[in-house]
């Protein structure tokens, strides 16, 4: 302990999960407690493997695809986008401007439902079931949207390399749907948003606690929203030529605890309306799809894409026969986990779940394993985990 | 009167108790159906059916396979949940106009102390249950590497247990100190004296049939007024609901100390609850408007039942629209309502 670091005592554990009533994947925490105050935190994610990057290795590209969009059900069009960004970067495959437009339509309509998916777990969390009822009612209008988009409400499948499946193309009476129903929602959202503010008991639950400060944020990688609500203007939809027809504002909050970030991202969805807005009505006219590429061997590609949680990760390899090799994903939960965990400390019991809940946490997309070993750090398969350490008993 | 022979007076007592416990019972099942179904309609919901969160699931895990909680000591634990029914039947019952005369149970004492061993139960339910929700949980999570080992590790049910002591100590007084405002406006601790003072017509009237009302209730009073939002407030603290469930928070402690109670003990924690919503409601509406639950005088009887129906839609409301508060906001909302109950005794005693 390096002198002057406070010591903490620590009196006893309290641990939740996998199996829990209030969790809604299968993760475990661990509180070290005094009374009912967090002194130290940790999540143990590695409760389910899929082995989902293996199942990729030696299929073609669109086949692959449809494994991508499968990584998450709350954000399959980002997955499915960024499987399509690393190839269209690799082999420098034309986007037409409308498909462009087509996509980030879609990724700002799953990233309103993905934050009221938040706030509808938020509020379960805090107790409020009537705001958590409430936030699920008004995201049924933008599962219907996306259902109209790609035929469906929860795995869309719109992007193909070079493109949007041509059945997502908009149509002049539902780009008038669109902007109908966008309009509809921001309305009701607007008086659902004032009520949480104006709620003095919920805003009571939210404020002074789950601090994590900006320099924090940067120090434990906190990224998306989670970053944004730490002061940390750091968003990669600024830096993307997808998003440089579209003016919009990254939001950004000093409180740095956990009201902050949920007013981030309450305050991101009238950001998503804006550029859906403004994407509907500029809506290039051309083709939605470039079919003239063929697949062929591509050195190791990375994409980057900001989702709805934060910053995404795709990069594959293509062998000489146009089937993927070495494909990696980051979700952006892993690199909030640390975050996660040192913002609850200092909380009591209840708020460090919520603490942990405003963070937005995804765990089960990519559950993955880097061991520090003598400054170097390295990947292990899930199968060498088992064999070199085997199942913890 | 009846009551004032003795001959009459036991048969009397064993009768009024059981008609009121078997009234009191059965009514207490339907409470749940009308709470849960004004939440549903706050939350714009159908909501459940109005008696099956009562009475059907009640008869539903009443005929389920029995199932040996998890617990330091399995006997004492299911042993509780009829305590607990027991305690709150007599609570009710005490509050009914035979047990007025009986040993002064009918009193402030008597409502207080079987009040407090109805609290005690939830510490000790939490004490005893281990559910494998928790610490129990077969799967190995200590972590290589982890910064705390060999640290006690603690059932939810314990932490739970910690929660309902320091909600004893604190979180229940506003209820008493609401509690004693009746008392001290009629200068008696008798539940009698305070029936009396607000509806004389009933200490008068000797006809089963007659419905004596109230010429002047607590409740339409300053300090009947101040104390009745306490005594609420209260209500809903030692019922363990929402914004003051802390005890029983979902996403912690899950249920707490009666996590571990299945089928036919589920079913009896569930009586015991409802007939707790019940026996608080009726109180209230004995002491702050003067109607007492008299089985042998039925319009007396339906009007305490009626009135009762107050105090659970309030809470419903409340439930809907409150998120579950941590200590950081029970401690200053407890001390700040046992202080506007103190004023409201302060002003009672010197009117």
């Amino acid at each position: 302990m390096a002198s002057g670091e406070k010591r903490v005592e620590i009196e006893k554990e309290l641990s939740f999960g996998p199996v829990h009533p209030a969790l809604i994947e299968p993760y475990r925490i661990r509180l070290f407690v005094n009374d009912e105050i967090v002194e130290d935190c940790e999540l143990n994610i590695n409760m389910a493997y899929r082995g989902i990057e293996k199942l990729f290795d030696g299929l073609p590209v669109e086949r692959a695809l449809l494994i991508a969009e499968r990584v998450c059900g709350i954000c399959s069009h980002v997955h499915a986008w960024n499987a399509v960004r690393v190839i269209e970067g690799g082999l420098k495959i034309e986007v037409p401007d409308r498909a462009n437009y087509i996509r980030v339509i879609t990724h700002e309509m799953q990233r309103i439902a993905s934050h009221l998916i938040l706030f509808g777990h938020a509020f379960e969390v805090v107790g409020h079931e009537t705001f958590a009822m409430r936030s699920f009612l008004l995201r049924e209008s933008f599962m219907d949207l996306i259902s109209y988009v790609g035929g469906n409400r929860v795995m869309p499948s719109v992007p193909i390399v070079g493109g949007v499946r041509p059945r997502a193309d908009l149509t002049e009476s539902l780009k008038r749907v669109i902007l109908e129903r966008v309009d509809e929602f921001e309305e009701k959202y607007k008086a659902y948003v004032t009520r949480i503010i104006e709620d003095p008991l919920v805003m009571s639950r939210l404020t002074g606690i789950g601090f994590l400060t900006k320099e924090d944020a940067i120090k434990f990688h906190a990224t998306g929203p989670t970053g944004r609500a730490s002061g940390w203007d750091y968003d990669l939809r600024t830096k993307m030529d997808e998003y440089k027809p579209f003016d919009f504002n990254v939001v950004t909050d000093e409180s740095c605890d956990t009201k902050a970030r949920i007013v981030v991202r309450a305050l991101e969805i009238f950001e998503s309306l804006k550029i859906i807005r403004q994407a509907v009505k500029n809506l290039p006219d051309g083709p939605v799809v470039n079919r003239s590429w063929k697949p062929g061997e591509m050195d190791f590609t990375t994409a980057l894409l900001e989702t709805y949680r934060g910053e995404l990760m795709h990069s594959y390899a293509l062998d000489s026969q146009g089937k993927i090799r070495n494909y990696k994903i980051r979700t952006p939960t892993p690199t909030n986990l640390a975050a996660m965990e040192h913002a609850c400390v200092g909380d009591h019991v209840t708020e460090a779940i919520l603490t942990i809940a405003s963070c937005d946490p995804c765990l089960t997309c990519c559950t993955r394993a880097e061991v520090v070993d003598s400054g170097k750090s390295f990947v292990l398969s899930d199968l060498e985990i088992v064999r070199k350490y085997g199942w913890r008993k | 009167m009846f009551m004032e022979n003795v001959l009459f007076f036991i048969p009397g007592l064993i009768a009024s108790s059981m008609v009121a416990a078997a009234i009191a019972v059965l009514y207490s099942l339907v409470l749940p159906g009308i709470e849960r179904k004004v939440q549903a309609r706050i939350q714009q919901r159908i909501g459940p059916p109005i008696l099956t969160p009562g009475f059907w699931s009640v008869l539903k895990f009443g005929y389920k396979k029995p199932v040996e909680p998890n617990a330091q000591m399995p006997g004492l634990y299911r042993s509780l949940v009829y305590f607990g029914i027991g305690i709150v039947v007599l609570l009710f019952l005490f509050t009914t106009p035979y047990w007025w005369a009986v040993l002064g149970w009918g009193s402030i004492l008597g409502i207080a102390g079987l009040l407090k061993l109805e609290e005690v139960l939830y510490v000790l339910m939490g004490s005893q249950s281990q559910s494998f929700l928790s610490a129990g949980m077969p799967v190995p999570d200590l972590a290589k590497g982890s910064k705390h080992v060999e640290k006690r590790r603690e059932y939810v049910e314990q932490h739970s247990a910690e929660r309902a002591l320091k909600m004893m100590a604190i979180g229940s007084l506003p209820l008493y100190v609401a509690l004693l405002v009746p008392f001290a406006m009629a200068r008696s601790t008798m539940i009698r004296s305070v029936v009396a003072m607000q509806n004389p017509a009933y200490a008068l009237s000797s006809e089963w049939w007659s419905a004596a009302l109230p010429s002047n209730p607590v409740l339409f009073t300053f300090p009947g007024i101040l104390a009745a939002i306490v005594y609420f407030v209260g209500y809903v603290m030692l019922l363990n609901e929402k914004p003051f469930s802390i005890l029983k928070a979902k996403i912690d402690v899950i249920e707490g100390g009666v996590l571990e109670y299945a089928s036919k003990l589920r079913a009896c924690y569930y009586i015991m609850r409802n007939v707790l919503l019940f026996a608080l409601s009726s109180i209230f509406v004995t002491l702050f408007i003067g109607i007492p639950f008299d089985p042998f005088m039925p319009a007396m009887m339906l009007l305490n039942m009626a009135l009762s129906l107050l105090l659970p839609v309030m809470l419903s409301v409340l439930v809907a629209f409150s998120p579950i508060l941590t200590f950081r906001q029970i401690y200053p909302a407890a001390i700040g309502l046992s202080a506007v109950g103190t004023l409201a005794l302060i002003i009672s005693l010197g009117v």
